[in-house]
């Protein structure tokens, strides 16, 4: 959609911009020289973004690099390194990313970053809204001191990634930036300040002691890291970075973020103009002494954040160790889990202040309430034409309804599996979890065992696991998806892979596969033909289904198509269409293609396919038992344009 | 209903993945920058929620913001029954969002329905249009029925143009106050492809719009 973004060329004005964007905004105005990230919503449009601006300003690519990262660990780590020969580094990652790279920051912590600096950007996933899960990852600032800076608008995004450089390099501290799925999504307006070139050639100047973190350094390091956390807490007064509203009423609000927003806005929905509120840009480390001049006047102050109670914890300690006399309110009224909103911190806050929440909000819920289980549900689902969801049809097929079969699913877009109406994962723990406990599963049962991996999984972190079953020769079916793309997060390229540089079927040979077959789910009978024999072998079989992503093939065929017919080339035409269909549901229910839908011509019901929907995938053409689904071609002479080869 | 300057315009975006509402959430925000809006903040959904799943966004702007930051727009997500605008692609969507309407919402609602994979496996029932108006009535008195999809193949033979001639119905209701049309042709010259096109979409929505209010109110 966007022609030339001048958002990232401009030196100056006032754009719309959403967090995510306003983050790269601030890198480029704070000189930074190198980023690094294995991509994950709610950050993975960062690194596209990156990429983006380095495909439009060619000459901007001596001083600043973006690479897609194979994991998060090694994203860190690689991040690191270039923070040592003096550049300033952004190395985004969301929540569950935290759980991989932690390893190498808890060292990468002790260490700093200097000569250059390094900013950790995480996006928390409050309500899972892109995510398998919604881990309050706040707690590895305590373990690992991250100072941590929460914005809440874009602007804020943009400032406070300015400043988190600042102190980084000043202070030889990774500071941590925490956006969530909302502030990093969230559009408006941001300043635009001059760019600054980052540095082009940088130099590693030793220094045992600081980046060899074993004892006896890694005590002192560890010292080090104290002063340098108790230097910033005595600088927070002077960043201006937490804001009070003042008020009268005795109870006031102490909270950070997108939470702010949700805070003053139900706040003024529920009449209460009053309430002294204190906005922590800053939630890690806290300035005793701006905490306490905060509550000394008050009675009760509430405590507003999402997920598990942290700033919570940390202002009682506070409050308790001043003596200040303070109700502290906060997990009790409001929930641990899931997303807040203004709707519900009204509600919440309605039953401390003793309000009434406005007629408007009480009766819409009221309303909504009374209706809402009449809404026919729609789980996302693959999309027309996926080359996972044809391999599922042939799964259960040949496994009679997954009967004496357990199916380990994994991270990618056949986490989707597990919804109805195919249903047809049993377990998922987290990238290349499910292969992992596959192993575990197939030496003490004697189901059937399949295990699920996609390939930039497989890159992820999925060659151990295989290594680890095939030294144990584990009774399992793996079938790795080799669509050519990371494709749940958005179709960022699979290292190496989509570049043709490395070999899926290579890596397992050498791994010590014996037993490995190539197919394409598009032809499901050949594809249940190698299943059953796989089934029927004992120890470690691999399918891969080399098809590519039929989102990215689709978009590749429709832009050859329009460039053919640019030129001239006439094409031919393929239409599918339904007659004599039994409604026997093979293609609806066990396929369940979304680009088939049920419709009746002349009061009978029958199957129909959405032109503009489907993709001429031909899956359901060949599995339909009643050979109901026909295919025409006009123009059948002409050009065909297939979709490309993997 | 008439609009003042510092009133904040909430617009819910309904539909499903693939239908245009992110396309259309980012107009509207551009549209009102262009305006001079003093604030404007909205969210948009990326990543899972995209495969066939349904899609919500959220615009919010506000011409002119008080000094006293407790009655401006803070968040960008609207609050239960605060829309004044739901613009719903698919027209089940308008239910799943349903929280956020209330008396002042007006409904414009594509007439083209996306069964989901569950419906058309005879799992889960689909509610008629006229299912969907009365629940919808309920709570708000305007709702607007048209079906856009057809228009938009008929006349430039492609369902694509669709979300273009909501954005255009949608003017026509007036709950988009203080953007003007030339604000929209711009940032549809500025930032789509085949911005012909999609002017001409626009002006075919509020057309039909218009046509559409006169109707309800003879
Ligand atoms: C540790 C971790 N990092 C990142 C993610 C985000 N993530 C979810 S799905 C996915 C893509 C996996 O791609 P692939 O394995 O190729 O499967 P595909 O989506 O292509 O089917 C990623 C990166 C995550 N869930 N966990
Ligand atoms: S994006 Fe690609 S891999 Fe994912 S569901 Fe769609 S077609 Fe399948
Ligand atoms: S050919 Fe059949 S299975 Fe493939 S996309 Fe079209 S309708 Fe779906």
């Amino acid at each position: 959609m966007i022609k030339e973004d001048k958002r990232f060329i401009s030196e100056q004005g006032e754009v719309l911009m959403l967090g995510n964007e306003a983050v790269v905004r601030g890198c480029l105005e704070a000189g930074v020289s190198y980023a690094a990230q294995y991509p994950g919503t709610p950050t993975s449009d960062i690194g596209e973004t990156f990429q983006k601006i380095l495909r439009e300003q060619p000459d901007l690519r001596k001083y600043l690099i973006h690479h897609w990262a194979i994991n998060e660990a090694v994203a860190s780590s690689e991040c690191a390194g270039a923070a040592w020969t003096g550049c300033r580094v952004l190395n985004p990652m969301k929540h569950v990313g935290l759980n991989v790279a932690s390893d190498a920051l808890s060292v990468i912590a002790l260490n700093g970053p200097n000569p250059g600096a390094m900013v950790i950007l995480v996006g928390a996933d409050p309500g899972s809204l892109g995510s398998h899960q919604e881990q309050n990852e706040r707690f590895y600032i305590w373990m690992f001191h991250f100072p941590c800076l929460e914005p809440h608008t874009p602007q804020e995004c943009k400032d406070y990634t300015k400043l988190a450089f600042e102190l980084s390099e000043k202070y030889d501290t990774v500071i941590e930036l925490r956006t969530s799925t909302r502030s990093a999504h969230s559009r408006g307006y941001v300043k635009l300040n001059p760019i600054k070139k980052g540095l082009s050639i940088g130099n590693f100047e030793r220094n045992i002691p600081k980046f060899n973190s074993l004892p006896p350094h890694a005590i002192n390091n560890h010292i080090r890291l104290y002063e340098r956390i108790e230097k910033i807490r005595e600088e927070i007064p002077n960043l201006n970075i937490n804001r009070l509203i003042p008020g009268e009423n005795s109870t006031g609000i102490i909270t950070s973020g997108m939470s702010f927003g949700y805070t003053l806005e139900a706040l003024a929905q529920l009449g209460l103009f009053d309430v002294p509120v204190l906005k922590l840009g800053m939630i890690y480390p806290l300035n005793h002494e701006e905490i306490t001049d905060f509550l000394a006047p008050l009675k009760n102050v509430v405590i507003i954040e999402e997920l598990e109670p942290f700033l919570e914890v940390k202002i009682s300690e506070i409050a308790h160790k001043h003596n200040l006399e303070i109700e502290i309110i906060g997990e009790e009224f409001f929930p641990k889990y899931n997303e807040y909103s203004t709707g519900l911190v009204a509600s919440c806050l309605a039953k401390i202040f003793q309000k009434r929440p406005e007629e408007q909000m009480t009766t819409s819920v009221e309303i909504f309430n009374s209706y809402k289980d009449k809404i026919p549900s729609r789980f996302p689902t693959f999309c027309a034409g996926c080359p996972e969801r044809a391999t599922l049809y042939s799964i259960l097929k040949t496994t009679n309804n997954m009967e004496n079969t357990v199916i380990c699913g994994d991270i990618g877009c056949f986490v989707m599996s597990f919804f109805p109406p195919q249903e047809c994962s049993d377990l998922i723990i987290c990238m290349s979890g499910g292969l992992s406990a596959a192993i575990g599963i197939s030496e003490k049962t004697e189901q059937k065992v399949i295990a699920f991996i996609g390939d930039s999984t497989f890159l992820h972190t999925g060659m151990s696991p295989l290594a680890e079953a095939a030294n144990y020769n584990s009774n399992v079916l793996l079938f790795i998806f080799e669509n050519s793309w990371t494709a749940m997060t958005g179709h960022q390229p699979v290292l190496g892979l989509t570049e043709k540089k490395l070999s899926i079927e290579k890596i397992c040979d050498a791994i010590g596969v014996n037993w490995l077959k190539i197919e394409d789910s598009y032809h499901p009978k050949r594809l249940m033909k190698s299943i059953n024999q796989a089934l029927e072998e004992k120890g470690l079989k691999v399918i891969i289904i080399k098809r590519e992503c039929a989102l990215q093939a689709n978009r590749w065929r429709t832009s050859q198509i329009r460039k053919l017919k640019k030129e001239g080339k006439k094409l031919q035409e393929v239409y599918f269409h339904i007659t004599g269909c039994q409604m026997c549901y093979e293609c609806a229910r066990i396929l369940s293609c979304p680009a088939i839908r049920k419709t009746e011509v002349d009061g009978l019901e029958t199957m129909q396919i959405d032109e503009d929907r489907c993709i001429r995938c031909e899956v359901c053409l060949r599995i339909c038992p009643n050979n109901a689904i026909h295919k025409s071609i006009i123009n059948a002479l002409e050009t065909e344009v297939h979709f490309r080869e993997l | 209903m008439s609009y003042e300057e510092t009133d904040i315009i909430n617009i819910i975006i309904a539909g499903t993945a693939g239908q245009g509402v992110i396309t259309l959430k980012r107009l509207i925000e551009f549209a009102a920058q262009k305006s001079g809006s003093d604030l404007v903040l909205g969210t948009e959904m990326h990543g899972l929620a995209q495969r066939e799943g349904a899609i919500v966004s959220h615009t919010r702007y506000q011409m002119k913001s008080y000094q006293n930051p407790r009655k401006n727009l803070q968040s960008p997500l609207i609050c239960y029954g605060d829309a004044d605008l739901f613009i719903c692609l698919e027209p089940v969507e308008a239910l799943r969002r349903g929280i956020f309407s209330s008396k002042k919402t007006t409904f414009v609602l594509n007439e083209r329905t996306i069964p989901g994979v569950m419906i058309t496996a005879d799992l889960e029932e689909y509610p008629s249009l006229n299912e969907i108006e009365e629940i919808l009535k309920k709570s708000s008195e305007e709702i607007y029925f048209i079906n856009a999809t057809q228009l938009s193949l008929d006349k430039f033979d492609t369902n694509q143009n669709m979300n273009i001639i909501m954005l255009g119905v949608a003017i026509a209701t007036g709950k988009l106050p203080f953007i003007k049309t030339e604000h929209y042709e711009q940032v549809i010259h500025e930032w789509l492809r085949d911005p012909d096109n999609n002017v001409q979409a626009l002006q075919l929505g509020i057309e039909n719009g218009k046509q559409l209010m006169r109707k309800e109110h003879v």
